[in-house]
């Protein structure tokens, strides 16, 4: 049986077409992680799975209850579908036990000591048991979230839709939360994802969708999209998210600027302090010796291009120049930044 | 003369405090009702500020620049000697409605104003959970608003005990009528109003203790929880 089944489903924002007649379901134990641009529509699709926006065309089941029908018993129907919020939305005036035992308390008809019970075991489940009297002001971004996910465990859902939970987090407490998601789909919780983590995405997701013009514009197996996408704008997406690139035409070049942005291209894969300088001395290094010995004053042309591995650490600069032939090391045009 | 003497005169002789005690009666009396009924209909007015329609947003609107902007002095001679002028309702209660229309239009902003500062999103995570809007509103909203709102809606309370002195222009014997009379009586008027200022300010502070008391045994009663 499906688990949410979305049928010709149109959402726009005044005169801005989001979604244009998107079709989806998604069968019980799937893992589906959402990709795509910014301002593609993926919270919005994500939010009306659950009608937290109201589409202006198409229907939304859930199971085998309409959510978009005018009937629909809203209320009962989203007890099965948990939500986690990127901003984690925690109720800051009650501690994490109470924030966990309020919805099964008040709506499934548990007794204190029976909710209070299941909560321990959940939080204990993700290793913050430890922390169930304290307000939630106090906790980590890591922690928040855990506990996010833990209150809509607590309803039992059969699906949980998941909306950039990692985006708002410190590289350092990202690890924590992607544990917390693995562990769901060993147990194997149906999931929708919405997410950036791409290295995540390959590895938990059963189905990835790239959104793009106003659908899903393509959608396979982690490693038909991430190693073989079919149609240009997957192509040119998943390569902006694999590379950093930067093209230098002359040699007062915004070198602040190309900073800050490998700064943030690695702020995204959780390097540390050190190596990032790391990272951008090598660069710079690299772009001196080319300017000074490679390039005429006439024509400077440098593209410049930084992967990251996420799988050994090991990030790999790359320069492209037109000009004349000149190897800043003996061998090869290529530098290890380490790991 | 020595103080035990002025004392005498002006608190005790010909029952005088008796008359201090009515007097700050009434001034208690005209408060209370006044913030009990403001309070509710600034309740009804907040909740129209936040209404889907816009005409009704729009009147509360309305409604609360004007009475907030204007002296509640001239509200009450208003209604009065104007709206009332012709029919035999009491002083005292043309001096409650006129401060009830006062409050409510302070709470209604002080409500309004600290519901739009709580965390919508929680009460849509609230919403995702299965809790209808009106249990998102009462348990999570509400809650939280009180909390941004209560330290004006104090400073509410005190300063219409405080306005209320002036219930005098309508022939209303309050706390502040009295003292004066008895000041001007016994020729002792500045040890009357410094006997006044000390009752208003006792209001002021029993008022702040109960709020102080309230939140304390909230917080005790969640403090209990957690020990069981």
């Amino acid at each position: 049986m499906s688990m949410i089944r979305v049928e010709n489903l149109s959402k726009s924002f005044g005169s801005l077409q989001v979604l244009k007649d998107v079709n989806l379901t998604v069968e019980k134990g799937e893992r589906i992680v959402i990709i795509g641009g910014s301002g593609c529509g993926k919270s919005v699709f994500l939010r009306c799975m659950d009608l937290l926006e109201t589409p202006d065309k198409g229907t939304v089941f859930i199971k085998d209850d309409e959510l978009t029908s005018p009937k629909a018993d809203l209320n009962r129907i989203r007890r099965k579908v948990g939500m986690v919020y990127q901003g984690f939305h925690l109720f800051s005036h009650m501690n994490v036990l109470d924030n966990i035992t309020l919805a099964p308390i008040k709506l499934l008809g548990l007794s204190r000591a029976e909710a209070e019970k299941k909560a321990e075991t959940l939080l204990e489940m993700v290793g913050l048991l430890s922390k169930k009297y304290m307000m939630p002001e106090v906790l980590s971004g890591g922690q928040k979230q855990r506990i996010a996910i833990v209150r809509c465990l607590a309803m039992e859902p059969d699906v949980m839709l998941f909306d950039e939970p990692t985006s708002a987090l410190d590289p350092t407490m990202v690890g924590e939360v992607l544990a917390t998601l693995r562990l769901l789909a060993k147990q194997g919780m149906t999931m929708v994802i919405v997410t950036h983590e791409m290295d995540f995405a390959r590895e938990i997701a059963t189905r990835i969708l790239y959104l793009d013009e106003q659908g899903i514009y393509e959608e396979g197996t982690p490693r038909e999209i991430f190693d073989a996408p079919q149609k240009k704008n997957t192509r040119d997406f998943i390569h902006k998210m694999k590379y950093f690139s930067w093209h230098i035409e002359s040699r007062d070049f915004d070198f602040m600027q190309l900073q800050g942005n490998i700064r943030s291209f690695a702020g995204r894969y959780g390097m540390d302090e050190k190596r990032t300088n790391r990272l951008l001395l090598c660069t710079e290094e690299l772009i001196c010796e080319m300017l000074d010995y490679g390039q005429s004053d006439a024509c400077v042309d440098i593209q410049i291009q930084i992967s990251f591995d996420e799988r050994d650490r090991c990030a790999v600069i790359g320069l492209r120049c037109r000009g004349a032939k000149y190897n800043p090391f003996e061998e090869e045009a290529e530098e290890d930044s380490g790991g | 003369m020595d103080i035990r003497e002025i004392i005498y005169k002006t608190l005790i002789a010909g029952d005088s405090y008796i008359t201090l005690l009515k007097g700050l009666g009434v001034t208690l009396q005209i408060s209370l009702l006044s913030v009990v009924l403001g309070t509710l209909l600034g309740m009804v007015v907040c909740a129209m500020r936040g209404s889907r329609f816009w005409m009704i947003r729009q009147i509360a609107a309305g409604y609360i620049a004007i009475l907030r902007g204007s002296p509640v002095l001239l509200l009450l001679m208003l209604m009065y000697y104007v709206v009332f002028a012709g029919s035999n309702v009491s002083a005292a209660i043309v001096a409650v409605a006129a401060f009830s229309l006062h409050m409510s239009a302070y709470t209604a902003a002080c409500f309004y104003s600290a519901i739009s500062a709580s965390d919508a999103m929680q009460a849509e995570a609230a919403r995702t959970l299965g809790f209808s809007k009106w249990q998102a509103f009462t348990l999570i909203t509400l809650p939280q608003a009180a909390n941004i709102a209560k330290g004006t809606y104090q400073s509410a309370i005190v300063t219409l005990i405080q306005w209320t002195s002036v219930v005098g222009y309508v022939t209303i014997t309050d706390l502040t009528r009295v003292i004066n009379n008895i000041g001007s009586r016994t020729m002792q008027p500045l040890f009357m109003i410094l006997v006044g200022l000390l009752l208003y300010l006792g209001m002021a502070y029993i008022c702040y203790g109960i709020f102080a008391l309230v939140e304390r045994l909230v917080v005790l009663k969640k403090k209990r929880r957690m020990k069981v």
